[in-house]
């Protein structure tokens, strides 16, 4: 075990743990704001608090744990070691954390400056990112579906940035965009080509590792990411064209392969031998049946536009697709890898003869339970809000702000624990090396 | 279990970390020179991998459809 991590080139646990204690504190901070701001977020999806609060959760919450997640698993899943991982980490976080919360400010505020600020501290923390990750990612030879994903999902990025800091300097300096059309194709860069491509990259290794699945099948796991980011690059040829109908029908591919996807996951859930439901598994249920529930309504909408004239019909999808599926599998990822980081780090400093750390300690399973069952809660005031905004928004809010200060609370006590059992086990390796001395 | 390749497996497919590492490093200490061993597993071992290179052990890996990936490794 001690070859297995001194060998791995693990970054520092600083460096990934910065971004998953900090992301739970955004998912507070939406719940806060739905919660000040009211049944107005769900009137439309152009209103400065509802783009704030999306961006609290896409910025604030995914990508930080997105990007926490990447600095940490890329030598274990690709033997791509990033360089100087808690240098870049500590700026690209810095950078991400306060670009998010001048992001949200700019829109509820509708200053200019507040938006240019938050545009360029993005682009920077984004981009420090890249460029760190894309000299040692790009060149690994794609022997796994996932090192495969990995590499594209980094181009997904690259979009989804690139979209967003267009939209933001467009907004601050009124330029004349085609606002709904390139807001759409930020969203699929950012939740297909980016979140979706990564989020299939570490399914591969984490369902298997962590959940006790079978493996997922070779074929359709070499062609999911290259399809997911040849589609979202055919939306985005169909936009610049102005060919709407290639739009729609991109759109509507890219839901269908999305539900083979989430039915492919959900059979193999069904095949994990770890039989006994965690916080995890309840997690990655809920969101996998949300993921079908939104990629369904994509697809409904393709078919039928008419439908979209529901005033129910965009919250309801947004929020089964961010609130439903994407933050239940990122934190149930999280209750997975921060209690795994910690005991390794902590296997790291074992001496022989010293009490070895146990992983159940560092986070006990009823705590992520009954968190899990918060979040699961807030989710159907979420979309119980969507159809009855006036009843509904503000509890709906609160519980989202409670459920995710439990989240945050819940990964604070393992790194607190973390830090008392490492400083116990300095204490004893000292004290034993003074008696071998005198 | 036995394989086509070598009499030598460890399936560690439905196993939790680090076990599959744990059980690669105990078989690995038990064959003779000119032995090889075959590693089952659903993902790459790539911190494995280091410690196989480390160590002068030649290796190749094979994915097969089921999304096992074969790892033959070499004493």
């Amino acid at each position: 075990m001690q070859a297995l991590i001194s060998l791995d080139n693990a970054p520092p646990l600083a460096a990934p743990l910065r971004f998953f204690l900090s992301a739970p504190l955004f998912l507070m901070l939406a719940g806060l704001l739905l919660a000040v701001a009211g049944p107005e977020v769900f009137a439309s999806r152009w209103l400065p608090a509802t783009l704030a609060l999306v961006h609290l959760v896409t910025i604030g919450f995914m990508l930080q744990v997105m990007i926490g997640a990447m600095i940490q698993v890329l030598p274990v899943v690709a033997g791509a070691s990033l360089p100087r991982p808690l240098a870049l980490a500590r700026f690209v976080h810095a950078a991400l954390s306060v670009g998010a919360l001048l992001l949200a400010a700019g829109f509820l505020s509708g200053g200019a400056a507040l938006l240019r600020l938050a545009a360029l501290l993005l682009a920077l923390g984004v981009g420090a990112f890249l460029l760190a990750a894309m000299p040692v990612v790009l060149p690994q030879v794609s022997t796994s579906p996932t090192i495969r994903g990995l590499k594209l999902s980094l181009f997904g990025l690259a979009g989804v940035a690139g979209l967003g800091v267009a939209l933001a300097l467009g907004l601050a300096h009124g330029w004349r965009l085609p606002y709904p059309e390139l807001a759409d194709l930020h969203a699929g860069w950012g939740l297909a080509a980016w979140a979706g491509v990564l989020l299939a990259a570490m399914a591969y290794v984490m369902m298997p590792m962590f959940q006790l699945t079978p493996g997922y099948p070779a074929r359709p796991s070499w062609w999911y990411p290259p399809l997911l980011l040849g589609l979202v690059l055919l939306w985005s040829l169909a936009v610049a064209l102005g060919w709407p109908l290639l739009t729609r029908l991109t759109q509507g591919m890219l839901a269908v392969v999305g539900l083979a996807f989430t039915g492919l996951t959900l059979r193999l859930q069904r095949q994990r031998r770890r039989a006994r439901a965690d916080a995890t598994s309840r997690y990655w249920l809920a969101g996998l049946c949300a993921a079908l529930g939104a990629l369904a309504m994509l697809a409904a909408a393709t078919l039928w536009p008419a439908v979209t004239v529901w005033p129910a019909w965009t919250p309801l999808f947004a929020i089964l697709l961010l609130a439903g599926a994407f933050v239940s599998f990122i934190a149930g990822m999280l209750y997975k890898i921060v209690p795994f980081l910690t005991w390794m780090h902590l296997q790291l400093k074992m001496q022989p003869g010293l009490p070895a750390p146990n992983m159940n300690r560092l986070l006990p399973d009823p705590a992520m339970r009954r968190q899990a069952l918060s979040y699961l809660m807030a989710l159907a005031l979420l979309l119980g809000a969507a159809v009855a905004p006036s009843w509904l928004a503000r509890p709906a809010g609160i519980l989202l702000a409670l459920a995710g200060g439990w989240l945050w609370w819940n990964l604070l006590g393992t790194a607190w624990r973390y830090r008392l059992q490492a400083i116990a086990l300095a204490g004893a390796s000292d004290e034993r090396a003074q008696r071998a001395g005198g | 279990m036995t394989h086509p390749k070598t009499p030598h497996v460890v399936d560690a497919r439905y196993m939790a970390p680090p076990e599959p590492f744990v059980r690669t490093m105990e078989m690995l200490d038990t064959l003779q020179p000119g032995e090889k061993m075959l590693l089952l597993l659903f993902r790459e071992p790539h911190p494995l991998y280091r410690v196989l290179r480390q160590n002068g052990h030649a290796f190749e890996s094979e994915l097969l459809p089921d999304g096992t990936f074969e790892i033959l490794i070499s004493r």
